[in-house]
């Protein structure tokens, strides 16, 4: 039985897509009379069995070496395309991670979207993004991997752009496929490049060509170059971040897997991408820029949002970046411990921010306060969730900034500070949040505000749970550096850090800090973190610009010098006809006339040889 | 047996528009379908019996026709020809299908389809490089009187120009293929691989030039497009689906057929401008397409940007390029096809196609739902995303063209990703929003209410994105015909690509 639950591992993704197919009578209304709810339920339970098969595929493979299933999807002539899976402890362990996230949203999404009229649509989409993600993540061949990435690319942009009825939800869905686009098309060209130098694209396949491959440096690096864009895209990095924040305009139950799974599966692509960029110390650099400046800036700009989705989501950017750091580094594992630790955290905290949202009919966290004492699970919810995120012991987002601290430490002092200060400002701005959430005087939105009912408590206080049991599951794993190695002023100083955010928080004056400031230079530098340093005007003036004048210059062109050439030769040779009509008298004398002159002049043309 | 492709469709047409009593247009509309559906259907049992491990021309017919000019009615099917043969057959199903029983003049109209259908069926059948013209010039009649009757305001002004444009590439393709025949010596058109092999590189450049001018015409490629955009606003629905489908590929087709096959030396010498061009054709036309603000005409450019890769892949000559010609071609017929359905539909429900008018077409109780879900099926198997038939084939081509031509193919891709600027633009501007058909005003005007799609019109959408759908998931279904052949191909006289170095003695010239 084991090895039947093994061997059909690669049809964990098949539970998501067959769910999402399983609503389409509902989500294009040829059922009417159940309402929407049987298309949620069909799905719950697809994600569900995903979830137990993931599971017991885990128990299998647990300590054996990897299994991997092939098919030769496509092969012609020099070109072979792998449709090929691995099943490997990590992989089935992120699945398990996901399927479950993505059982708890949907459990969530069950309260969460009890109103809304398109709830088949919803969970159909739903699946559809769970099947892309375990799929990613399951998948052992480039080629598989960068089609699947393109689905999750097409699932965002249906998720986001759910309630389309809306202007921002419109333009939210378009930035959203845009930007992963422009990555995803880099990426391909990686993806035909890679396969036409080293002929397959399966990943073990690409490491074994690594060792031998022999290319320019320059190659290598545009090589590099492209491999990290696609990841960058997903992961909302520096400068293909801007969907991320937007993004936030869809339902919450997917950005609760937006911000925890998604990212996730955009940079697992780059941990098995990652001995291939390897071969570009350029990019491999150019992964720790990114990784900085996006750590930093997005950590600055989540300060001054006053959208709760908007403040957090920034946050799931600047911790990828750390993940980008540690991946240009080298250290694939810190990478992996701050990713799995930071998705359960950030999924807990979402399902609270989905709450508070639900209540309150608010996300301004201008308009909340004096949740507290009313909304106890929820508050409980966003507490653990951030103490899971923080560097602040003894939860799971500690010990992945203490990894990454402690193998910086020796030569890296610059990237120490980088995760350090990272840590203070998202104590910091957690920090804040709860205050403007739960404490202060209960506003107008705030002040009727019952805690949620039990279809998105009982995810709620699951997800609790197991942020809590994450250090302990690290434990037993044997995830977590032992005591002797611990570097005790990296560990003091990580605590230190994350105390001082929380203390500042405490403190600081917060009303004066939301209200835009009167005095010039405060508030230009509030309006530039606001505005997320105006990364959307660039956009605005760069790229879009050009694309824009050239299509409109394009369009011109075409309209009135390739269309005008071609209607002038038209017209011209109307014209000639027209003003030729008038030559035709009527009278003979005058053809004659022609006719003679026309042959003299042939006459002479002929004769002028002969002289 | 081949020519019953052809004859089907022009029995059909000369029953219709002959028999001697008077049928209602539902009649006509059905004896056409079962035409259609029967030259469908004997496509589909030539494609069983085709065997697809044979590289060379398969059922071959051969007749002697006017001796004297070294006409044959030579016919043949082979790899390249077999899947447009049956796109061919299917869309013109689709294409009768879809069009209104009620039309003015159905008789005319609907022999007109079928007749249209036997010359293609012709062209891609047609060994013998006269029979290929005739039936090539044939196709142009029909068409041309479909737009200029059955058009929209502008139909005189297109079709005139769709004449013209076609007549002057008809001339200067048989003015080539008179070169081919007379300089090649071979006192026959018959068609043969080997019949430009005794010419002098110069005289082969020149006859290429003038068949590459010819079917760029047809493709249509950059600068010579203009007349594809007016064409398609004008022509109705169903006719749109004819010559985007089917028609455009009369031109690639003709130039893998009669450029890259028959004239090689020449070919290697214009490979790498032929790349330039591909690249020049696949930027503007998509850069052109951002700017439109009609849903047809934006699809219209798509074609011109999606037939550049054709172009692309013919020029690298790669057997895997060639392959890539074929899906391309195939896949660009079936989106296409789906794409200027779905306008059709919106059009016939709203009235207009002014993508700044039209908002909110997805409202789930007053739009057009389901429309809108497959034109977001459409445009992203346009913009190339993976699991349908446009992915594996933009593939197939870049892959192919990658190893000749690395720079010209990454900028094609960019073309790739500039579909999916307009097409987004499309679907965000049509049908996300609240719905409203008319320009905003700050009147309060009632509720849109659109008039409900029935079952039976969504059927040929349906069926074109399952096939984009099935064959993007199972492309075997699609290159298992091609493959054979177009490996075949590569002899060492074609071989214009040498796969790249992978040392660096050669650097790739970024």
């Amino acid at each position: 039985m084991a090895e039947f639950w093994m061997h059909s591992g690669w049809l964990i993704p098949a539970y998501g897509l067959l769910g999402a197919i399983a609503t389409l009578p509902w989500s294009i209304g040829l059922i009417r009379r159940t309402g929407q709810r049987p298309a949620a339920y069909l799905n719950l339970v697809m994600t569900f069995g995903a979830f137990v098969h993931s599971i017991f595929a885990l128990q299998r493979v647990w300590g054996q070496t990897p299994q991997e299933l092939n098919w030769d999807w496509f092969q012609v002539a020099d070109l072979t395309l792998h449709v090929s899976f691995e099943l490997s402890t990590l992989n089935l362990s992120i699945v398990v991670l996901i399927a479950g996230l993505s059982f708890l949203a949907q459990l969530f999404a069950l309260g969460y979207m009890e109103k809304d009229w398109a709830l088949g649509r919803f969970f159909g989409l739903m699946g559809f993004f769970e099947a892309a993600m375990s799929g990613v993540v399951l998948s052992s061949s480039l080629f598989l991997s960068y089609s699947l990435l393109e689905m999750l690319t097409l699932s965002t942009y249906l998720l986001v752009g759910f309630w389309y009825a809306q202007p921002l939800v419109v333009t939210a869905a378009r930035d959203a496929f845009l930007t992963k686009r422009i990555g995803d098309v880099l990426l391909l060209m990686g993806v035909i490049a890679l396969s036409a130098f080293a002929g397959s694209l399966r990943f073990n396949d690409l490491y074994e060509w690594v060792k031998v491959a022999d290319l320019t440096p320059i190659v290598a690096t545009l090589l590099g170059i492209a491999l990290i864009a696609g990841p960058t895209g997903k992961c909302a990095q520096f400068p293909l971040h801007l969907w991320l924040d937007e993004a936030m305009e869809g339902p919450n139950p997917a950005s609760i897997l937006r911000n925890s799974v998604v990212v996730t599966c955009g940079a697992y692509i780059l941990i098995r991408l990652q001995p291939v960029v390897v071969l570009s110390p350029i990019a491999l650099s150019l992964l720790v820029i990114i990784g900085t400046i996006t750590a930093v800036g997005a950590s600055f700009v989540a300060l001054a949002q006053i959208d709760i989705k908007r403040t957090f989501s920034y946050s799931t950017s600047a911790y990828l970046g750390l993940v980008f750091i540690a991946l240009g580094m080298e250290w694939p594992g810190v990478a992996l411990t701050i990713l799995l630790t930071h998705a359960i955290a950030k999924a807990l905290l979402f399902m609270s921010v989905g709450a508070i949202i639900l209540t309150t009919n608010s996300q301004d966290l201008t308009e909340l306060g004096g949740l507290g004492p009313k909304m106890p699970a929820t508050t409980a919810c966003y507490t653990i969730a951030a103490l899971g995120l923080v560097g602040l012991l003894p939860l799971g987002g500690f010990w992945g900034y203490c990894l990454g601290v402690d193998f910086f430490w020796g030569e890296q002092p610059v990237l120490v500070a980088v995760f350090l200060l990272v840590n203070l400002l998202t104590a910091l701005n957690l920090t804040r949040g709860f205050r403007l959430i739960f404490l202060g005087p209960a506003q107008p939105k705030t002040r009727r505000a019952p805690e949620v009912a039990w279809p998105m408590a009982v995810p709620m206080m699951a997800l609790l749970v197991t942020t809590l049991v994450v250090p302990w599951v690290m434990l037993r794993l044997d995830l977590l550096p032992p005591w002797q190695y611990i570097n005790s002023t990296a560990l003091v100083l990580l605590v230190v850090s994350g105390v001082a955010g929380v203390a500042i928080g405490a403190v600081m004056p917060l009303s004066q800090l939301l209200a835009r400031s009167t005095q010039k230079p405060l508030r230009i530098a509030q309006d530039l973190l606001a505005y997320d340093f105006y990364t959307e005007k660039l956009y605005r003036f760069t790229v879009v610009w050009v694309v824009e004048r050239l299509s409109v210059a394009s369009s011109w062109f075409d309209r009135y010098i390739v269309d005008g050439l071609v209607n002038s030769v038209g017209l011209a040779s109307l014209i000639g006809g027209e003003s030729l009509k008038y030559s035709i008298s009527g009278r003979s004398q005058g053809y004659i006339l022609t006719i003679m002159v026309g042959m003299g002049l042939l006459g002479l043309l002929m004769m002028w040889n002969t002289f | 047996m081949l020519s019953a492709l052809i004859l089907i469709p022009l029995a059909g047409a000369l029953v219709i528009s002959l028999w001697p009593r008077q049928w209602s247009g539902r009649q006509i509309w059905l004896v056409t379908l079962l035409v259609q559906a029967l030259s469908l259907l004997w496509g589909g049992w030539i494609a069983w019996q085709f065997d697809i491990q044979q590289p060379d021309l398969q059922f071959v017919e051969s007749l002697p026709w006017i001796d004297a000019l070294g006409l044959t009615y030579q016919l043949g099917v082979d790899g390249l020809s077999m899947p447009l043969l049956l796109i061919n057959s299917l869309l013109g199903g689709i294409a009768v299908y879809a069009s209104s029983a009620t039309i003015q003049r159905p008789r005319l109209y609907f022999s007109l389809v079928l007749l249209i259908n036997t010359a293609v069926a012709g062209a891609f059948l047609a060994h013998n490089l006269l029979l290929f013209f005739i039936f090539y010039e044939l196709e142009l009649i029909p068409l041309y009187l479909l737009i200029a009757i059955w058009g929209g305001a502008r139909r005189g002004y297109a079709a005139t120009k769709f004449l013209i444009y076609t007549a002057a590439s008809g001339a200067l393709i048989l003015g080539g293929f008179l070169g081919v025949a007379w300089l090649g010596g071979a006192g026959s058109f018959n068609y043969d691989v080997t019949l430009a092999q005794s010419m002098t590189l110069l005289q082969q450049s020149l006859l290429l030039g003038a068949i590459l001018v010819g079917f760029g015409i047809k493709v249509p490629l950059f600068p010579f497009h203009t007349w594809l955009p007016d064409a398609h606003v004008e022509a109705s629905t169903p006719v749109s689906v004819l010559l985007a489908g089917v028609l455009l590929k009369l031109g690639t087709y003709g130039i893998v057929r009669f450029g890259l096959l028959l004239l090689p030396d020449a070919w290697n010498l214009f490979a790498p401008w032929l790349a330039i061009w591909a690249v020049v054709s696949v930027l503007y036309g998509s850069l052109a397409a951002i700017a439109q603000t009609d849903m047809k005409k934006m699809v219209a450019y798509s074609s011109i940007g999606h037939m550049g890769y054709v172009l692309l892949a013919a020029a690298a000559a790669t057997p895997l390029a060639i392959l890539g010609t074929v899906m391309q071609m195939v896949s660009h017929g079936l989106i296409s096809g789906l794409l200027f359905l779905l306008v059709g539909v919106v059009y016939a429900k709203t009235g207009t196609r002014d993508l700044t008018v039209l908002c909110g077409l997805l409202n789930p109780e007053r739009g057009l739902p389901i429309t809108g879900s497959l034109m977001i099926i459409g445009v992203m198997a346009s913009a190339g995303i993976p699991g349908m038939v446009g992915f594996i084939a933009e593939f197939v081509v870049f892959r192919g063209s990658f190893v000749a031509f690395p720079i010209p193919t990454l900028l094609c891709m960019v073309g790739s990703g500039l579909t999916a600027v307009y097409f987004l633009l499309l679907v965000n501007r049509a049908f996300f929003g609240r719905l409203q058909v008319a320009p905003a005003s700050d009147k309060v005007e009632p509720d849109v209410l659109l008039p409900r799609v029935a079952w039976r019109d969504h059927v040929p959408a349906l069926a074109l994105a399952l096939l984009i759908v099935a064959l993007g998931l199972q492309p075997n279904w699609l290159f298992r015909w091609s493959e054979v052949t177009t490996i075949a191909w590569r002899s060492p006289a074609i071989a214009v690509a040498q796969p790249l170095p992978l040392d660096s003695s050669e650097p790739l010239r970024f």
